[in-house]
């Protein structure tokens, strides 16, 4: 593969010597190599885990074929499981419940970011990227000090919310962790959207409300869409701090990350590598979405 | 949008411009009214929790409590953690396991960023999309692959006949460290040398520049401030790791000092556990002021690093 | 743009209040996280007979409860792994009626697990001391089985020799017992009941009686519940006879015999007897896909080895 390659770099970069060749682009292929093949072995190692093949399966093609049937039947068998899709769609709503208000949120601030003025820019963008950079089991342990302090515990139990130890605390979790992410990805989203087309549709006498609707949004709707998906991949895959805040409860907070880790603890090793395929598959497909959209695969 | 339509009847008649300033005052301070609100939402999340560092009345310490912690926080501001030499060396041990990941992840992601941005690799995209999906994957699976692929089939083998352990040591927390923080830190210089023009190069190289050359002086110095970026998030996200850390490596505080290596013992790396790490630990044990003091710890550290990053403008990335 | 963000809207406003909706009779359980298998079965049986109440479990190493209670003061009961943890909550006054006689659920036995085929052979307590065994022990700070080793191995008198052999310092149960099943580490001290969820990946060796320990596990009603009568309610059937039967066919002990103060077993290993064999014989069957599973060749674990035999990586059933 690396000769290949060498072939079409020097093809491509129309080296004038062919004496100067380097060991450069031989080291940028190998480390590529290098995190792939690494990459793949974390993932694969993991399906063959599932599968239950080991050194003793390759004593002979019959133990082979044998534990190969046996195998395939128990990935169907864990993939086809009432538990699986029941985990699996609680994180496909729990994940767009709080996408769906990020967004609320996101897409207003972002467009505020993108083309109001702030005191302190640096400061005031700090501020909106600290949720994103803290790490998550930070967040859970704050937001444990919020929701059981004044104003927040009153409040709820006036309305007779309860966020602790069910599916609502996932979600609000979920809608913690992803909300500035997201309102930090629509912002280079509308910074995309050259200043300059709205300037034209003001002049021409559309409103700000108007230009904004019709024009930024539409003219952002890549970016949007590339950045949604993006943002319901990490709270679908958001953990820490739903295991500092929430708690585990059978069927009402384990979406597919936390049941990796619950099932880790039940022993049930089979379950806990299902489920982190799963994840895994839904990490590759939504990258692979936001690829299509976006056409590259990391946003800004 | 009906409504909307009347509004815009409306005014035309009683005067087009007053009716549009005033709905774009309307629709200007909705949106910075969201946008400060969100700020004032993240201040409080980490300023509301102050209180929680001074000890409560409360808490009653029990006597069967107190034997078994004889050598423990007090009730005290902060759980009195400074007076620990386990958080110093908490401190240092994130400081260290993290500088030697964005090390290691900048040795083998800077050349494999610059080629998926410049070589034509078959199925680059498929690469592309395989890397960056790694952000997005849950530490808890993160954490299960590595120990799936530590502790079974022939990597398990070569290094058992090695003699090495990677789960639960100390080594271990820069291998879960990388995994991530080698994903961000590619997504950022990715970016970076994709904002680089390849022509600069192609100039250089056929003034008879080698390849490593060109790179060195034209697009290295270039696209200086993404490199700067990737490192900066390398490196906060390998100091930010706790689920990968904790079902990989699990914790150290407890050992004796002569369970670790010399080479750790002289670096102090002994007896101590990742700060987001042994922030939880710190909670669960019940030393719930020590906890939140390196919580926010953790908090300034990451605010510092996202502020330097904003400081240099650099762009490219997705975290 | 304007409509479709509408409905939008609309869809997750109408999502999130379906999410929010039912908060009536949802009663949370403070577990250790060692229990979990049992009490999820305990939960199915209880709430087919209260089809009002909900319950939800916080699986936690026991250590953390006290904090989290500290704080929360939420909770209608609590069962930590070890009577300690227990006497915390009832000396913070958080449990009032703590009755020692009659509010035991059922006991934890303390066994010896080593990873498949036990490649260091480790056969008794002993061994565990021996240079060069990893051994897995648990934080005292966090989980109730680190209580147990630092008592286990003192009580046989090679803490100090055991403590050189530690890698790993867990925070519950069950983190000690997947170093286990994953090789991590040579042998470690673990409850009964954990070990019978990983028969295939891990061997199990009964502690000589002298050494063996049970451990005591309330149940209590905190407190703070907001739903007293049907906590107590959950309580008592916990402690009924088909309680025990359930947390029974979980390997737990449920008829330890006379024990000392500490926790030891006392008449030689008399009343544990049946359960080590049937612990020690569920782990084989579970191995050897030729032995067929009934109640002749597992006793009442047959549940458990049924289950996992289903797969080749443990599910549920």
């Amino acid at each position: 593969m690396s000769e290949s390659a060498r072939q079409t770099v020097s093809t491509r970069a129309t080296p004038p010597k062919r004496g100067t060749r380097s060991v450069w682009p031989v080291i940028c292929l190998i480390a590529v190599l290098l995190i792939l093949s690494a990459y793949l072995l974390l993932v694969v190692s993991n399906v063959v885990y599932l599968t239950g093949i080991d050194e003793a399966s390759f004593s002979s093609v019959a133990q082979l074929l044998k534990d190969l049937r046996r195998g395939i039947h128990d990935i169907l068998w864990f993939f086809t499981s009432g538990r699986m899709s029941s985990r699996f769609w609680l994180t496909v709503k729990t994940a767009s419940i709080s996408t769906m208000l990020s967004l609320l949120v996101g897409i207003p601030a972002g467009y505020a970011l993108s083309r109001f003025r702030f005191p302190w820019p640096n400061l005031t963008r700090t501020l909106i990227d600290l949720p994103v950079m803290v790490p998550p089991a930070a967040v859970g342990v704050f937001l444990f000090g919020v929701m059981h302090g004044w104003p927040v515990k009153p409040l709820c139990e006036m309305i007779g919310i309860s966020f602790a130890h069910n599916t609502n605390g996932v979600i609000l979790v979920q809608f913690v962790v992803t909300v500035s992410f997201c309102a930090r990805l629509m912002k280079s989203s509308f910074d995309g959207v050259n200043p300059h087309f709205e300037q034209v549709s003001r002049s021409l006498g559309a409103s700000l409300p108007r230009t904004f609707w019709k024009l930024t949004l539409p003219l952002a709707k890549r970016g949007i869409i590339a950045s949604t998906i993006v943002v319901w991949a990490r709270a679908a895959a958001e953990w820490e701090a739903l295991m500092l805040f929430v708690g585990g409860t059978e069927a009402e907070t384990d979406v597919m990350p936390f049941a990796v880790y619950l099932d880790w603890n039940g022993g049930m090793m089979g379950w806990v590598a299902s489920y982190s395929i799963a994840c895994i598959l839904l990490a590759v497909a939504s990258m692979a979405a936001v690829r299509i959209i976006a056409g590259k695969s990391y946003l800004w | 949008m009906n409504s909307s339509n009347d509004n815009t009847a409306i005014g035309v008649h009683n005067g087009r411009a007053t009716g549009m300033r005033s709905r774009a005052v309307i629709f200007t301070a909705i949106f910075y009214f969201i946008t400060v609100m969100l700020m004032l939402a993240v201040c409080w999340l980490f300023l509301s929790n102050v209180d929680q560092l001074f000890p409560r009345e409360d808490t009653v310490r029990t006597e069967a409590m107190d034997a078994w912690r004889s050598d423990e926080p007090t009730k005290e501001f902060a759980g009195g953690c400074w007076r620990f030499p386990s958080f110093w060396r908490s401190v240092n041990l994130t400081v260290v396991s993290a500088t030697v990941t964005t090390l290691i992840a900048a040795i083998l992601g800077i050349p494999a960023a610059y080629a998926l941005s410049r070589y034509k690799i078959p199925g680059r995209a498929v690469i592309d999309v395989l890397f960056s999906s790694v952000i997005v994957l849950p530490a808890s699976s993160v954490g299960l692959c590595l120990v799936v692929m530590f502790q079974y089939g022939p990597l398990h083998d070569i290094l058992d006949g090695w003699g090495i352990h990677v789960p639960l040591s100390v080594p271990g927390i820069v291998v879960v460290q990388l995994v991530l923080s080698l994903a961000m830190g590619m997504s950022a210089w990715r970016a970076a040398f994709d904002g680089v023009k390849p022509r600069f190069e192609h100039v250089a190289r056929s003034l008879g520049a080698s390849p490593w050359r060109s790179f060195r002086t034209v697009t290295l110095p270039s696209a200086r401030a993404g490199i700067f970026a990737g490192l900066i998030l390398a490196w906060t996200r390998a100091a930010a790791e706790f689920g990968g850390v904790l079902t990989f490596c699990s914790t150290f505080e407890q050992f004796s000092p002569e369970l670790f290596s010399p080479i750790i013992r002289a670096l102090h790396l002994h007896k101590a556990d990742p700060l987001a790490v042994n922030m939880w630990a710190q909670i669960e044990y019940g030393n719930v002021e020590y906890g939140f003091a390196i919580g926010f710890v953790l908090v300034m550290i990451s605010a510092l690093s996202v502020y330097v990053l904003h400081k240099i403008g650099g762009k490219g990335y997705i975290w | 743009m304007l409509r479709a963000l509408s409905c939008f809207l609309a869809t997750a406003l109408m999502l999130a209040a379906t999410g929010c909706g039912d908060s009536g009779n949802v009663m949370l359980f403070h577990a250790g996280v060692g229990q979990r298998s049992s009490l999820n079965e305990i939960k199915d049986v209880f709430l087919a007979r209260h089809p009002n109440a909900r319950l939800n479990f916080a699986y936690k190493g026991s250590g953390y409860f006290i904090a989290d209670l500290e704080r929360s003061r939420e909770g209608d009961l609590f069962m930590p792994g070890e009577e300690f943890y227990f006497l915390q909550a009832v000396e913070r006054g958080f449990i009032t009626d703590y009755d020692p006689k009659t509010d035991i659920a059922a006991h934890f036995m303390v066994v010896i697990a080593t990873p498949r085929g036990n490649p260091k052979n480790i056969q008794e307590l002993e061994d565990f001391a021996k240079p060069g065994i990893r051994v897995g022990l648990g934080n005292p700070k966090a989980c109730a089985i680190g209580i147990w080793d630092e008592k286990t191995f003192r009580k046989a008198g090679i803490w100090e020799q055991v403590k050189k052999n530690q890698v790993q310092s867990a925070k519950c149960i069950a983190e000690t017992a997947s170093a286990i099943q994953h090789r991590e580490v040579d042998a470690s001290l673990i409850w009964s009941s954990t070990a019978v969820l990983y028969l295939r990946d891990i061997e199990i060796i009964p502690i000589e009686p002298r050494y063996r320990g049970l451990v005591r596990l309330p149940v209590g009603v905190l407190k703070f519940s907001k739903h007293p009568e049907l906590a107590r309610q959950l309580k008592e059937f916990m402690l009924s006879e088909e309680g025990s039967k359930i947390f029974r066919s979980h390997a737990y002990v449920t008829d330890p015999g006379p024990l000392d103060e500490q926790g030891f077993c006392l008449d030689g290993g008399m009343a544990s007897r049946d359960d080590c064999k049937w612990l020690v014989q569920a782990a084989k069957v579970c191995k050897d896909e030729n032995i067929p599973v009934n109640a002749e060749t597992c006793g009442h674990l047959v549940g458990e080895v049924r289950r996992q035999r289903a797969t080749k990586r443990a599910g549920t059933r």
